[in-house]
């Protein structure tokens, strides 16, 4: 059995796997990825936006009481338990900030959406995230932001 | 499909849980560490005669290679090595003696053109007179999006000899690498997602290091060479991992719900730096890694300055380089290690600091633009230009 092959169960159950962490005020429950199998990139080819994007501003990572609206909205539209459908989530973050900074800026974004979303009764296992920092630009991105994707 | 070609076994398991130390880690209260190494006078040279046919070009090029080494002093008197050979057709045979006549080494250089082998020559030279690496056969990595994408691009420190490392679909960015100067980490976009890849230059072949859900990016190869630094997010958050290269093992070296980016190694291969947003914008915090198990000592580095970005330690680990932000834009900032004085390098969009193998030099992109920075003269000069947008420059160690 080759070593992927071992360790396709393990990524498996990261989906399900919850973390604790001590944070000051913060989400306190972590949820693992699963695997992104399946799930296509909109560097790709063109996807359509689920929702409006999520603008932020600054170097915040935090949902505004207007992001936490719109994902309600978005979350309530869906049948319960999200009906089946997965969300790939991508963010992306302005030229002004360092590369590095940038991918994981981006992708710390597209974590918190990816939490409330959860918290809002999503199936964890059904929701990715990638960030691309400034990299590189899916068609229609606006930058310093976050797309929802249905896959 | 199974997406993940290399895993990672996950974990902490490794070196225990992180947690936030107050103090310095012993290893670090060595006497004399953290003070800035006393000036040494240059290394007193003496080019003698080189016969044969390119002889005299030999000679001629080989002064001028050395007279912009700042470690060393070409002179007739009182000089503590001479050089001596013969050059025919371009090659080279350079013998090198002591004060005392007694030989160092004698070696034969052979590449295509005389300039090539006057380099290798110089760098031998500067490495046994000084004990430092040379300059002159460095390399530095870096991202141009000349092509149209962000692509990764090697240039020698005179701005010569580019060559582009990547085509990937969608980019390849932030390059490291590797201490011997065989290998290049960096992230590539290929399938639409950000993985960490290995690019072995003497070879051609690619291979995928890490490709886990999330983002898999800011490679920094460890000083021994056999491990990386990096970003994943697996686990529900960004956080900072080191793998090992040979059994492709990660382990967590960081806790936090910030923004963890841009691990850098300290020479002594035991401390981690990195950037991490917690709310309050970026600061740097370092990572001190048990020598086998036990726990990771996580502890704030202050800077007093603000947004500060991509940490990397000089050679010789007693002066950090990062990226802060001055008077509203983006500079770049050295730093005594572990604490001492701080000073502004260069203000202006300055970015990205890298350090040259001797730690004279720094290199740095501003708008786009390849610099060298000579930290002694305090000058600059451009490296590279209209090559594109460069960015994430990375100087060879």
């Amino acid at each position: 059995m080759t070593r992927p092959a071992l360790l396709l169960p393990l990524l498996h159950c990261l989906g399900g796997c919850t973390s604790p962490l001590p944070t000051g005020g913060e989400p306190t429950v972590l949820h693992a990825l699963s695997s992104r199998d399946g799930f296509t990139s909109p560097l790709l080819q063109p996807l359509r936006p689920a929702c409006s994007a999520l603008v932020f501003s600054g170097t915040g990572y935090a949902l505004s009481a207007a992001h936490e609206k719109l994902l309600r909205d978005f979350a309530a539209a869906l049948p319960e338990g999200g009906g089946g459908a997965r969300h790939l989530i991508v963010g992306q973050a302005p030229l002004e900030f360092p590369g590095s900074h940038a991918r994981s800026l981006s992708e710390r974004r597209a974590q918190a959406v990816r939490r409330f979303l959860i918290d809002q009764g999503l199936p964890a296992e059904s929701l990715q995230t990638t960030g691309l920092g400034h990299d590189a630009a899916p068609a229609g991105f606006t930058g310093n932001s976050v797309v929802i994707y249905r896959q | 499909m199974f997406p993940l070609r290399h895993l990672l076994l996950l974990t902490a398991l490794l070196f225990g849980m992180p947690r936030v130390a107050a103090a310095w880690p012993d290893w670090l209260r060595l006497p004399g560490f953290g003070r800035p190494a006393a000036e040494r006078s240059p290394q007193r040279l003496q080019v003698g005669d080189f016969t044969g046919g390119t002889g005299r070009s030999a000679r001629l090029g080989l002064l001028k290679e050395l007279s912009s080494v700042p470690d060393v002093q070409v002179s007739e008197e009182a000089a503590a090595f001479t050089v001596t050979g013969h050059s025919v057709g371009g090659r080279v045979t350079a013998r090198v003696a002591d004060a005392l006549g007694e030989p160092v080494f004698e070696r034969s250089y052979a590449a295509p053109g005389l300039e090539e082998n006057l380099r290798l020559l110089a760098d031998d030279l500067i490495l046994a007179a000084t004990g430092k690496p040379g300059l002159a056969t460095s390399r530095i990595a870096f991202v141009s999006d000349r092509s149209g994408s962000r692509q990764i691009y090697l240039c020698d420190p005179q701005g010569r000899d580019i060559q582009q490392l990547t085509r990937h679909p969608h980019g390849a960015v932030c390059p490291s690498l590797s201490p011997d100067g065989s290998a290049v980490a960096f992230t590539s976009y290929r399938q639409g997602f950000p993985v960490v890849m290995l690019l072995d230059l003497s070879q051609g072949w690619e291979r995928v290091v890490t490709d886990t859900p999330g983002i898999n990016a800011g490679a920094a190869f460890a000083p021994d060479g056999h491990r990386l630094a990096l970003v994943m997010s697996f686990l529900g958050n960004p956080e900072i991992f080191v793998t090992d290269l040979g059994t492709n093992t990660a382990a967590c070296v960081s806790e936090t719900l910030g923004v963890p980016a841009s691990p850098s190694w300290h020479p002594s291969g035991r401390l981690l730096v990195f950037s991490d947003d917690r709310g309050r914008g970026p600061r740097l915090y370092l990572a001190e890694l048990p020598e086998a198990e036990g726990e990771v000592r996580l502890t704030p580095w202050s800077t007093r300055y603000g947004f500060c970005t991509d940490p990397e330690f000089s050679p010789d680990g007693r002066q950090m380089a990062f990226t802060a932000r001055v008077g509203g834009e983006s500079a770049i900032v050295v730093k005594n290690f572990p604490s001492g004085r701080a000073r502004v390098i260069q203000r202006g969009g300055a970015r990205h600091p890298s350090w040259s193998p001797n730690g004279r030099y720094l290199c740095y992109t501003q708008h786009g633009v390849l610099y060298i920075h000579d930290l002694l003269r305090r000058e600059r000069r451009i490296v590279l230009a209209n090559h594109g947008t460069i960015t994430e420059p990375r100087w060879m160690r």
